[in-house]
């Protein structure tokens, strides 16, 4: 996501979510450290009182467990986690945030595998919002909108607003594309759908993109854990020779 | 439309030019020997348009399910790529398990190629407006939409042109080859 996308969608989920438990169902653009350090720096006055990022790289847990402690950010915390598998923690939160892989060669389940576990998380009551490609010219990205709302209605959801085209990004690939968020919520006293479970098999293929199946379940950091930036042995300073 | 380009053809575009310090006429004079001797060569490349895994294996694969060929086409261009000649050592079809290269072929400075067959001169036009972006997100984009700025390849699926006033977005097409299984590699120098 680009820059001045990040910090209108961090205000504007801080807006969101103000006063509300708010689990990240991933987050590789990291809009929770975003959300956390708004509040924090008091740039602005609201914001969720306790975010929680479910991601399955565990650099990305540590990096947020780490900026969290050396900022003294207390309402931030990240858990290794991979969506494919039960959700951890039921019903614990108000709302859930969650940038998923887009689902273009699986009609959207992809979408909505990090969707259901968003609802698990808010015991199938709450919000969410979902930030999902959304383009004029292509084909995929409508089909894959309709099936989410259609997968939310299953699950006792509503669409209750819909930014289009909202943020764009830097890849070289994705010059074009463009992305909206999707807000869904729970209709009044609905009721649960089961126990949490792994994601079935077949659920998996072209998860990424075409051929693109779910065979990583973590990423493991083998860096040790610093709160304060890089270790020292990682790095060392070249000095000018002419410097005093 | 012709025997390589015509609707439904899959094409990998591309331009070319100046490599690592080499001249078009000095690489592509290299690949032809290269194939001679081993029956292929590695056409390197860079960027995050094509890359190996995600977007060119599916695409040929793809293809080669039907039976059908993908060819590389490309675009003779002014590059100014002047990267030193390092000579890749090794190459990994998923970038996990890796196998060194055969000696007899030379692929420079670049982090992923193309597994090309066929290398020769061709004269053609590619109307990228009549073309769809194949893989990726992608995904059904207008190839002339899709094909600027720092987009300067793309896996293509020829379609009939539209009918109509807007402009067509043709390019020249200078050479071709034939893409080889696995497709498309990563590379290493150590």
């Amino acid at each position: 996501m680009k820059s001045g996308d990040m910090v209108m969608q961090a205000e504007l989920v801080a807006h969101w979510a103000n006063g509300k438990k708010l689990a990240f169902i991933g987050d590789g653009d990291a809009i929770s450290v975003c959300v956390a350090y708004l509040k924090s720096q008091k740039i602005i006055d609201y914001g969720p009182s306790l975010i929680t990022v479910f991601d399955f790289d565990e650099r990305q847990v540590q990096a947020i467990k780490a900026f969290a402690e050396h900022k003294k950010i207390r309402h931030l915390d990240a858990e290794l986690y991979n969506a494919c598998d039960s959700f951890p923690k039921v019903g614990r939160f108000d709302r859930f945030y969650t940038n998923p892989p887009w689902g273009q060669s699986n009609e959207g389940q992809s979408v909505h595998v990090f969707m259901e576990r968003g609802v698990e998380a808010c015991g199938y009551g709450g919000q969410g919002m979902i930030v999902i490609a959304d383009d004029e010219e292509l084909e995929w990205p409508k089909r894959v909108l309709y099936t989410t709302q259609k997968r939310a209605s299953d699950l006792g959801y509503f669409v209750n607003r819909m930014q289009p085209l909202m943020h764009s990004y830097h890849l070289d690939d994705d010059a074009l594309l463009r992305s909206c968020n999707l807000f869904v919520e729970a209709l009044p006293g609905n009721p649960s759908r089961g126990k949490t479970k792994a994601v079935d098999k077949e659920r998996l293929a072209n998860f990424y993109g075409r051929d693109q199946h779910v065979r990583m379940r973590y990423i493991k950091s083998n860096r040790p854990v610093t709160l304060a930036g890089a270790d020292p042995s990682e790095w060392s300073p070249e000095y000018y020779k002419d410097a005093e | 439309m012709s025997e390589i380009i015509h609707p439904g053809a899959g094409v990998l575009y591309m331009k070319v030019g100046t490599h690592a310090k080499e001249g078009l006429a000095e690489i592509i004079e290299r690949k032809q020997r290269e194939i001679d001797e081993a029956g292929f060569a590695m056409w390197g490349y860079g960027g995050s348009t094509c890359f190996p895994t995600s977007m060119v294996q599916p695409f040929a694969r793809g293809f080669a399910k039907q039976g059908r060929p993908i060819h590389l086409v490309m675009q003779k261009m002014n590059s100014r790529h002047y990267a030193e000649q390092v000579r890749a050592t090794r190459f990994s079809v998923d970038g996990a398990m890796w196998e060194a290269i055969p000696d007899s072929i030379n692929v420079l400075g670049s982090r992923y190629a193309l597994m090309i067959k066929n290398l020769r001169e061709y004269e053609d036009e590619l109307d990228l407006s009549a073309t769809k972006v194949a893989v990726g997100r992608n995904e059904g984009r207008v190839g002339s939409r899709y094909v600027q700025g720092q987009a300067d390849k793309a896996c293509l699926v020829v379609t009939e042109p539209e009918r109509g006033n807007k402009e067509h977005k043709k390019v020249k097409i200078d050479l071709i080859a034939e893409l080889l299984d696995p497709y498309a590699v990563f590379l290493d120098e150590r």
